[in-house]
């Protein structure tokens, strides 16, 4: 019985918000127009506007790379362009949307179903009863108001978004092949998933052992990086060929992310850094601000090496946060992972701090926008002090988090500090 | 005195084996205004360019095309807007004319686009120093390759065009001023010095309402002749009449007295004490010393004696006086009549107040244009916005014409937006149902890199009779770094005149104006913060997890107090003992406090 009420649950969930999404799509047809439009869902690498840009130069026969618009993965141009045109039949467009936001529910309800958050092969948690239903955790995510402006913004990141927790999903699964897939496909799209490669490898090698299938660890790493490199290699190699066979698309994806040439306006750190930052030190800070991004990968995969999921969702928190043009639908997929981790939430020190400072910087973000570009009654430093609140209270978030969860795994050695004051030397 | 008459003959000789004509045609227009052109032109055989001897042909100029190896150029330095409404069709067709500020195209002699780059850049930058302009600004982002606006005017062997590029530049924000007529007057045989040439002062000249000076160099093969090398420069200026004619010693305008005003009587609210004054809709009377503010002294003796120096285009109605010693010709079409006049004494022109005023035939009807162009900004806000063409026909035959935009990189255009809509000039309703396919015949498009090209855009599109067509695309403005924008960031950046080259029924000419393009700017004194807040926040983001992660958890009362504490709780101990000293009660207090 219980089975079937999950069932009906999760399709209620499902329906309920796909549903919503179509009906906001319907009943307000300039709403995702003017989603798109706003810089906190819309970046350069991720805008539907200029994936729209990108098609209509692919469809008339001009390389989309050949221009400082398009800076999206070759790939998506085919996908796209076999659907109806958007400008007269917007629905396919949506209806595409909302099914990859119902299959990353779908990802994510796997996880929250395999009870990796409280359980992995090298630690159980000692708060696993109070562990979230995988239907809070994806309804979490499906009715989140960042997700659902992202599905009804169209950002191209949602497909980031979607590969990657399918690439969890998998590894939990303890099907590494297909992780490996799906993690190849959300590096394409967007580069940056390249770094949860060491953990998700962890992640995998530990559902193998759980699977019973030994293999020596730097065997299965090595084979699993071969799979990732292959796949990685086919995917640009068709996107060779469909840019008539010229790597300029490379620059113009990959490299944009690396040399920060478009700064327009968005929720992360880097924009106005770059747009203050002196000539002569521009590589120099494009290389440190890199290098800090990829800096936390090692750290954290080494400390918390028992817990390879928290591992993952503590770098997509961190990479909503440094990524060079993060945005709103990066943020939403952390937060949807969050609720995986609601056992430690008690443990958290600043809770309250944090979702104020998120609530905050949320409602005061379009109003400082609107000050800056619209009115004319403030500067750029408006926004760009919202962009520094908003950032640091995800990295709040994500140091409570980590906190939280290294407590946790410190109480099985102590069980009776349990709710104790503690400290840290 | 030998001497002086073999000098008189060799200057006889030249005088007649030159080619070398000028001309001044004035043409008064609607709401008291007056359109003078200037024309000069002169060229030299090739043999005599390549063998560096040149007469009339200016050597400076010369030597700079010979090195750059430019077959063909056209340098326009305009200011102002040409109102069609008012002033109808543009002066030689819109050929002499460019897009405000400093514009310039040139076939350049170049077998690949490096090398059509490199001859380019040095004939941009000798020739800023030659015109005293800033045309060294127009690197590569400012520079197009036309495919279909602008072509070779000039006479070209097929063989030479194969090995040739055409490139075009604009400065749309080039002040053009005194600085660019000096050298253009000193590249004219007669130096300013006589001729049409000396009405030309650059206070008036920069105090029209219009003004374009252009030069063009271009090789001319007439039938069975050696080919020449043409050099044809021209002025138009449009003079606000009443405004040219205040004496120079006392330029301010002051209100005519009340008993000289002239009242249009016609208005329902004329009465005693309201007017409505008529003045500056008739033609007024002018002199020609008067409006250029010297006269013109004698004719240029190096020029053909043959052309009359002075042109003026008012009906035959119109009285016209002249000096002592010119000759008039009247033009058989009753519109225009010439003067040639004596070489050696001033020359001055006065043109009478019409007989009747208000009764028409007071100047020559405008020609109407072949297109009415305009073009603006849409949207608000320093983030996105859009273009709207308006292009009218107003003419009685369809148009087809190229429409050219030249647009700075920093402006991303989304061609997907584009967009047309086409309505009957009668009504102002919008005809959707004419698809843009059949107003759009092609597209050429090049869109701009970041840092690298700007976009070029070309339009071959055809409007029906009386029609007017909407051309409307979306831009998004970019935001720059810092050093990127110009002292006066605020005052946003110009965006060049788009190009309209009609085809059929004939070739014509015509711009728009150019726009001032606002994007958003960053605070500028905050280099130093920005680096350090965002520095701080990275550091505390990056210190709060390094800490969390490296540290040992133990509780709250275990393992060894931090030094400071350990030093705060002896400072309270001695304080609470100095205390104790002094009285008992205290010391209790602080007894319970140490519990």
């Amino acid at each position: 019985m219980p089975e079937t009420m999950t069932l009906r649950g999760k399709a209620g969930i499902y329906a309920g918000a796909a549903l919503l999404r179509l009906l906001l799509f319907v009943a307000f047809p300039s709403l995702p127009d003017l989603l798109t439009s706003r810089v906190e869902i819309s970046t350069p690498v991720t805008s539907f506007k200029r994936l729209q840009e990108g098609l209509f130069l692919y469809n008339h026969n001009v390389s989309p790379y050949d221009g400082g618009v398009f800076h999206q993965a070759p790939l998506l141009l085919p996908l796209f362009s076999l659907l109806p045109d958007v400008r007269a039949l917007p629905i396919f467009t949506a209806l595409l949307y909302i099914l990859v936001d119902i299959l990353s529910a779908e990802a994510l309800m796997r996880i929250a179903a395999s009870g990796e958050a409280v359980q992995s092969r090298l630690f159980t948690s000692p708060r696993r009863i109070r562990q979230a239903s995988s239907l809070v955790v994806v309804a979490c995510y499906l009715f989140n108001p960042l997700s659902i402006a992202s599905c009804l913004g169209r950002t191209t990141s949602v497909f980031t978004n979607c590969a990657t927790l399918w690439a969890v999903a998998k590894a939990i699964d303890g099907s590494p092949f297909n992780a490996m897939v799906a993690l190849s496909f959300a590096s394409y799209l967007s580069m940056y998933p390249l770094l949860l490669l060491p953990p998700t490898i962890l992640l995998a090698y530990d559902h193998q052992l759980l699977k019973g299938r030994t293999q020596a660890a730097p065997t299965f790493a090595v084979k699993n990086v071969a799979i990732v490199l292959v796949v990685l290699g086919m995917l640009l190699g068709m996107s060779w060929a469909l840019d008539s066979q010229s790597w300029e698309f490379l620059g113009r994806t990959y490299g944009i992310q690396l040399t920060l040439n478009d700064l327009n306006p968005n929720v992360g750190l880097w924009w106005y850094f770059f747009i203050e930052m002196f000539d002569s030190f521009r590589s120099f800070f494009l290389a440190v601000f890199w290098l800090h991004l990829s800096s936390y990968v090692g750290g954290l995969s080494i400390r918390i090496r028992t817990q390879p999921l928290v591992v993952i969702v503590l770098l997509l928190g961190i990479f909503s946060i440094f990524k060079p043009y993060p945005s709103i639908a990066d943020t939403s997929l952390f937060l949807g992972t969050l609720p995986l981790y609601r056992h430690v939430f008690p443990l958290m020190r600043y809770s309250f701090v944090a979702a104020a400072v998120l609530a905050y910087a949320t409602f005061l973000g379009p109003a400082f926008f609107h000050l800056w570009i619209y009115a004319g009654s403030g500067n750029a430093n408006f926004f760009y002090a919202i962009t520094l609140v908003w950032s640091l209270g995800q990295s709040l978030l994500v140091s409570d988090l980590t906190f939280a969860t290294l407590r946790d795994e410190w109480e099985v050695e102590r069980p009776e500090m349990v709710g104790k004051e503690v400290k840290q030397i | 005195m030998q001497s002086l008459f073999a000098w008189l003959l060799l200057l006889a000789t030249a005088v007649a084996a030159s080619d070398y004509h000028e001309q001044l045609t004035l043409r008064p227009l609607p709401l008291s205004s007056l359109l003078a052109s200037f024309d000069f032109r002169s060229n030299t055989s090739f043999s005599d360019y390549e063998s560096q001897n040149f007469r009339l042909f200016p050597r400076s100029l010369a030597q700079i095309l010979q090195h750059a190896g430019t077959r063909e150029l056209h340098l326009r330095f305009t200011l102002g807007r040409w109102d069609a409404e008012n002033w109808g069709a543009r002066p030689w067709d819109g050929t002499k004319e460019g897009g405000t500020g400093v514009e310039m195209w040139a076939l350049v002699d170049a077998g690949s686009d490096e090398e059509a780059d490199q001859k380019w850049l040095t004939l941009t930058n000798t020739l800023s120093g030659l015109f005293c302009a800033s045309l060294n600004f127009i690197d590569e982002t400012r520079t197009i390759r036309p495919v279909k606006s602008f072509q070779p005017e000039g006479h070209h062997t097929e063989a030479a065009l194969a090995h040739s590029r055409l490139l075009h530049g604009v400065l749309p924000h080039e002040v053009v001023c005194t600085e660019n007529l000096t050298p253009f007057l000193k590249m004219l045989p007669c130096k300013g010095k006589a001729g049409i040439a000396s009405l030309l002062d650059g206070h008036k000249l920069f105090d029209a309402s219009f003004q374009s000076m252009a030069i063009d160099v271009r090789p001319i093969c007439a039938e069975g002749q050696e080919c020449v090398l043409e050099i044809e420069e021209t002025i138009d200026m449009v003079l606000d009449i009443n405004r040219s004619k205040r004496p120079k010693g006392n330029p301010i305008p002051r209100p005519v007295k009340a008993d000289e005003l002239v009242c249009d009587q016609s208005k329902p609210y004329h009465s005693e004490d309201t007017c409505f004054p008529v003045d500056h809709l008739a033609s007024p009377d002018w002199q020609l010393d008067q409006v250029f503010g010297r006269p013109m002294k004698g004719t240029c003796p190096l020029a053909d004696a043959t052309v009359p120096s002075v042109c003026i285009q008012v009906p035959d109605k119109r009285h016209v006086f002249t000096s002592e010693g010119s000759v008039q010709h009247k033009g058989a079409d009753g519109q225009s009549r010439c003067y040639t006049m004596d070489e050696n004494n001033d020359f001055t022109l006065f043109l009478a107040r019409p007989d009747n005023p208000g009764e028409g035939l007071e100047v020559v009807e405008p020609e109407t244009p072949l297109l009415y162009a305009e073009r603006s900004l849409t949207g608000y806000g320093q983030e996105k916005g859009g273009v709207q063409a308006i292009l009218t026909n107003p003419g009685n035959e369809d148009v087809e014409f190229v429409y050219l935009e030249s647009l700075p990189w920093f402006m991303r255009i989304y061609l997907h937006t584009l967009a047309t809509h086409i309505s009957p000039n009668t009504t102002t309703a919008v005809d959707f149902s004419t698809p843009s396919s059949d107003i759009i015949k092609e597209i050429y498009y090049r869109p701009a890199l970041d840092r690298v090209r700007g976009t070029q855009l070309e339009l071959l599109l055809k409007i029906p009779a009386k029609h007017t067509v909407f051309l409307t695309y979306d831009v998004e403005k970019t935001i720059l770094r810092y050093t990127e924008y110009p002292p006066d960031a605020n005052r946003g950046f110009d965006v060049a005149a788009s190009v309209i080259t009609t085809l059929s029924p004939r070739v014509m000419n015509l711009r728009t104006t150019s726009l001032l393009l606002y994007l958003p700017t960053p605070d500028f004194s905050m280099p130093y913060n920005v680096i350090i807040f965002t520095s701080t926040a990275i550091a505390l983001a990056f210190g709060g997890l390094y800490n969390i992660i490296v540290r040992r958890f133990v509780g709250a009362d275990e393992g060894e107090q931090s030094p400071l504490k350990a030093k705060l709780a002896k400072l309270k101990e001695m304080i609470a003992a100095k205390l104790g000293k002094k009285s008992a009660a205290p010391e209790e207090k602080t007894a319970v406090e140490a519990l």
